[in-house]
């Protein structure tokens, strides 16, 4: 396409020839408002909000459904267009109920922001507004269209982005409504898109509704834990609680565009699971004993050397994980397999059905770090063992001590009879998690880890891009971030000296490293993260 | 009464009307039907276009836009198939022509629809009824299967080597799918909401491709054009506005009805003369002159020729040419309300400033009307109509604010008094 030139209130730029008024503006410094406008949906041009002057023509036309054509002026600044955004916003406001103190969208609503900016701020309608009961449509949204400004964002976002018809406009006039088909409840796992994309309170999230107001949150840019997709999100946390709120999208047109899945949204719950391990602790005679972590570290560390004393590094299986971070990847190979020289590391995989929806897909790998924990060697070297086999080594009686960077349930191997076996018979099981599990159970050691909010680091997604995530809270108990455990556990052990205080300087130390990685650093990765290198980007670092 | 100039008009579109039958094949035959379509055949697509266009054909649907024209906007060279669409969808309250071309004519309608699918190389046309014209869906299918019998509709028409389909469509009785987009996307099976314009139908309509919507009464002249020449129907009416037209008539008159007249025939005579005036001799207080979307015309305004450009001139519009006459028993607030709230329950609700402004304005006009209204009110009516206007996906809201702000302003003393007696002064205290 061929670049134009157009003048927008005097402002002349370049933009590529067709492009919106509204995008065309905003690449000139102008504001136009909009509603129904989003990126990422079909133009539909219904709100009327941003109307815009154009030189030599006696009608306004729509920003958002007008192309950018050479030598064209745009005019936003005109009384003419002032009149026209007042006339919709007046014209907005006649039914709606103004109830934005008890709103779930106060603080972040298009509509009272440009209420504020440029609309009139009292209503000539005099007349009993329409009302219309609250609805549960499904797809964890409630309805409320009092607040509805019919913008078509969420008709058009099951339509288009999930390619189903679930949501549509019905009757006709000022009784027009938005409605599921049938009455039938949404199904779509990108329904929750909604409640970000709705400019107004219609549309709100079950879940985070009346949780908090926009304002107590503060958002950090971080990446979705529940697939290898790595969409970036925003974690809106609430400083004072310590407690996450909400996940909602964050746009990275290389990743995930401006959507999330539905899980993801809602991936922020196991982070405030009740039964969070809080403390290290031993398997004493009578149940469990909690313990330091200095001690814990140093006599996991001697009870390790004495198996490895006493029957090689052979007999011992690390059992990695694809949850943790790249930094702590490389924590994991550098100690186990490069300082102790294991044989047997691997890390557990949990394929599911992937979920096609017309454009997006919720993949099927669960593991957001698999790549990583490939990339950085968390494999089996010299003929060492896979997960399964560990597992079946060790009810064997060959492996005489497992470490779990994770505990996962036990179905995930296959047999739970020889799991069972396995963790029984093993002299030595250390457990590193954050929630108990049939295997931390059984543990002699637990070590409580962290999630992706309460830790720094990067992941490492399945189309080989690297990006950060951020630590949010506040860390919990006697909880300590995976990668600073790991790093002690190999100063204990003697194999790994270094004491870096932030995964920032571990992941230097893995991009020297790792050829994958090489010449990135977190401020190579920013805010949108980067790919790995090319040339390695399809190999596996064996 | 002044002699008139159209006392020598020969009627041509309702000429067999009247004939017993005049709705089947062999009467249509009998006075030269299809004998347009056979001429047309024998020239080119471009030939015909040309006909129309120097014949001075302007939509008749209520717009006026030079029917030639659109048809010559349709891309010649496409691999896209195209269409021809037949809006049939009259509901503007006050016209009924249509009506009567399908009831009474509709081989005439067919002829014209396939003359201007050749026209534009349009392979399939659609008849787009309202769905409340149940007889007349009735009639037209009737016609088709009769066309194609006799090879008018199908394939290698009368032996060209052209091949064009006619099918039917009943809509779901919505007044915005004549809007020609909506008109679109409801035969595509969508709700009839307007498109964005550009791109118009002449490049993107139905189902993507090329399409002509044109009015029934639009088409129905096409044939007489190929049959007795351009120039004779350019020479009928005043310059720019050529052409028979069918009037419809309706309201406060002694003879409502449908009658085929001269472009520019005087709302006067039309009224008085072919209307036989207003019953008991009662002056007129009011003329919608076009169908309920245009702006009111005082009594005393009457005196003007009925075409596009002489009603445009004096604040109104032509729309569909079918007058509707109030007498001084009329309460104009009421008809204000009326006709607002024809418009509000139309609305499509697709875009906000006709959603919401067109409920508002039938709510102000009825709190008037029932003796609460405020001054304010009244500002407030010509402020929202403001409002609304020009600032629309489509013409519905403008069509809306039109007769609003028309009576409102005409009629202001009258819309005082009901505010300062508190009391509609026509409706003898009775509003229902």
């Amino acid at each position: 396409m061929a670049a134009v030139k157009v003048k927008v209130d005097g402002r002349e730029i370049s933009v590529e020839r067709g492009t919106n008024l509204i995008e065309t503006a905003k690449l000139a410094g102008v504001f136009v408002p909009s509603f129904c406008y989003h990126p990422g949906l079909p133009v539909v041009g219904v709100c009327r909000i941003c109307l815009c002057e154009l030189e030599g023509r006696p009608k306004l036309v729509a920003g958002c459904a007008t192309g950018a054509e050479e030598g064209m002026r745009v005019i936003t600044r005109s009384e003419k267009v002032a009149a026209a955004r007042k006339a919709v916003m007046e014209f907005l406001l006649i039914h709606h109920p103004l109830d934005c103190p008890m709103c779930d969208k106060g603080g972040e609503c298009t509509l009272q922001d440009y209420t504020m900016l440029m609309g009139p701020s009292r209503s000539r309608f005099r007349f009993e507004k329409l009302t219309w009961p609250e609805e549960d449509v499904g797809g964890k949204l409630v309805l409320n269209k009092n607040r509805c400004i019919l913008c078509m964002r969420c008709v058009n976002l099951c339509k288009d982005v999930a390619g189903l018809d679930e949501i549509a406009v019905l009757s006709r006039g000022e009784q027009t409504y938005i409605g599921t088909v049938d009455g039938r409840k949404i199904e779509n796992e990108l329904a929750g898109n909604i409640a970000d994309i709705c400019p107004v309170g219609a549309l709100t999230s079950k879940d985070f509704r009346f949780k908090a107001r926009p304002w107590e949150l503060t958002n950090v840019p971080s990446v979705c834990q529940l697939c290898s997709k790595g969409c970036n999100i925003m974690v809106g946390y609430h400083p004072r609680r310590n407690q996450i709120a909400r996940h909602t999208a964050r746009t990275n047109m290389d990743v995930n565009q401006w959507w999330i899945c539905d899980r993801g949204r809602g991936g922020f719950h196991q982070v405030h699971e009740p039964n969070r391990i809080l403390a290290p602790s031993r398997k004493g005679d009578r149940g469990r004993v909690a313990a330091s972590w200095q001690d814990a570290t140093a006599e996991i560390a001697v009870a390790l050397r004495d198996i490895i004393v006493r029957h090689g590094a052979r007999a011992v299986g690390v059992l990695g994980s694809g949850t943790l971070t790249n930094e702590e990847q490389y924590l994991t190979r550098a100690i186990f397999r490069d300082g102790l020289g294991i044989a047997h590391v691997d890390f557990p995989r949990r394929p599911q059905k992937e979920v096609v929806y017309r454009k997006f897909t919720i993949e099927g790998d669960k593991d957001p770090n698999a790549r990583g924990a490939e990339l950085c060697g968390v494999t089996p070297v010299q003929n060492g063992l896979g997960v399964r086999d560990m597992v079946r080594a060790a009810a064997e009686g060959t492996i005489k001590a497992l470490i779990f960077l994770r505990g996962g349930p036990l179905d995930l191997f296959g047999e739970p009879p020889i799991v069972s076996r396995a963790l029984e018979n093993v002299e030595l099981l250390v457990v590193l998690d954050m929630l108990p599990s049939p295997v931390s159970e059984r543990a002699h050691w637990i070590l409580p880890g962290v999630s992706f909010a309460e830790k720094d680091g990067t992941f490492t997604n399945s189309k080989g891009r690297v990006q950060r995530i951020r630590k949010v809270l506040t860390l919990k108990g006697d909880t300590r971030e995976d990668w600073r455990i790991l790093q002690s556990l190999g100063q204990a052990l003697g194999v790994y000296p270094a004491k870096d205080p932030d995964p920032e300087r571990i992941f230097a130390r893995l991009a020297q490293a790792i050829p994958a990685f090489s010449g990135l650093s977190y401020a190579v990765l920013g805010e949108l993260g980067a790919p790995i290198a090319a040339a390695t980007a399809d190999v596996a670092v064996g | 009464m002044t002699a008139t100039r159209t006392a020598t008009f020969e009627p041509v579109l309702t000429k067999t009307m009247s004939l017993p039958d005049g709705h089947t094949l062999g009467v249509y035959k009998k006075h030269g039907g299809y004998e347009g379509l056979a001429l047309a055949l024998r020239k080119t697509p471009d030939e015909v276009i040309d006909m129309v266009k120097r014949s001075g054909l302007r939509g008749r649907g209520g717009a006026g836009f030079p029917t030639g024209n659109k048809w010559g906007f349709v891309p010649k060279s496409t691999d896209k198939p195209k269409y021809m669409c037949v809006n049939a969808d009259e509901s503007e309250p006050g016209a009924f022509k249509d009506r009567l071309i399908c009831q009474k004519d509709p081989h005439q309608l067919l002829e014209g629809t396939l003359i201007g699918s050749y026209a534009i190389g349009a392979g399939r046309a659609y008849i787009y009824i309202r769905g409340e014209f149940a007889h007349e869906a009735r009639i037209l299918e009737r016609a088709i299967e009769e066309a194609r019998e006799a090879g008018y509709v199908g394939s290698n028409i009368l032996g060209s080597g052209w091949s064009c389909e006619v099918t039917m469509y009943v809509g779901a009785g919505a007044y915005i799918c004549g809007e020609e987009t909506g008109l679109i996307e409801s035969l595509e099976g969508k709700r009839g909401w307007p498109r964005l314009k550009p791109p118009f139908p002449a490049v993107v309509g139905l189902f993507g491709c090329p399409t002509v919507v044109n009015n029934v009464e639009t088409l129905a002249c096409v044939p007489h054009i190929m049959k007795r020449g351009w120039e004779w129907f350019a020479g009928i009416g005043p310059e720019r506005n050529s052409g028979p037209k069918l009037y419809g008539l309706s309201g406060h008159v002694v003879k409502p009805g449908v009658f085929e007249l001269p472009m520019g025939v005087s709302l006067r005579e039309l009224i008085y003369e072919y209307g036989e005036g207003v019953p008991g001799g009662r002056p007129v207080k009011g003329v919608i002159p076009g169908g309920a979307s245009c702006p009111v015309l005082r009594g005393d305004e009457i005196d003007l020729p009925m075409d596009f450009d002489s009603l445009t001139r004096a604040g109104s519009l032509f729309g569909t040419g079918t007058p509707i006459v109030m007498d001084d028993t009329t309460c104009m607030v009421r008809a204000a309300w009326i006709t607002a709230r024809f418009f509000a329950h139309e609305s499509c609700g697709q875009c906000t400033p006709c959603r919401e402004g067109c409920g508002w304005l039938q709510r102000l006009l009825w709190k008037i009307e029932e003796g609460r209204g405020e001054e304010k009110d009244l500002e407030t009516i010509l402020s929202v109509t403001d409002q609304i206007e020009g600032n629309t996906i489509c013409a519905l809201g403008d069509a809306a604010a039109w007769p609003a702000r028309g009576f409102a302003k005409k009629y202001r003393d009258e819309f005082l008094q009901h505010i300062h007696e508190k009391r509609c002064p026509l409706s003898g205290g009775s509003l229902h």
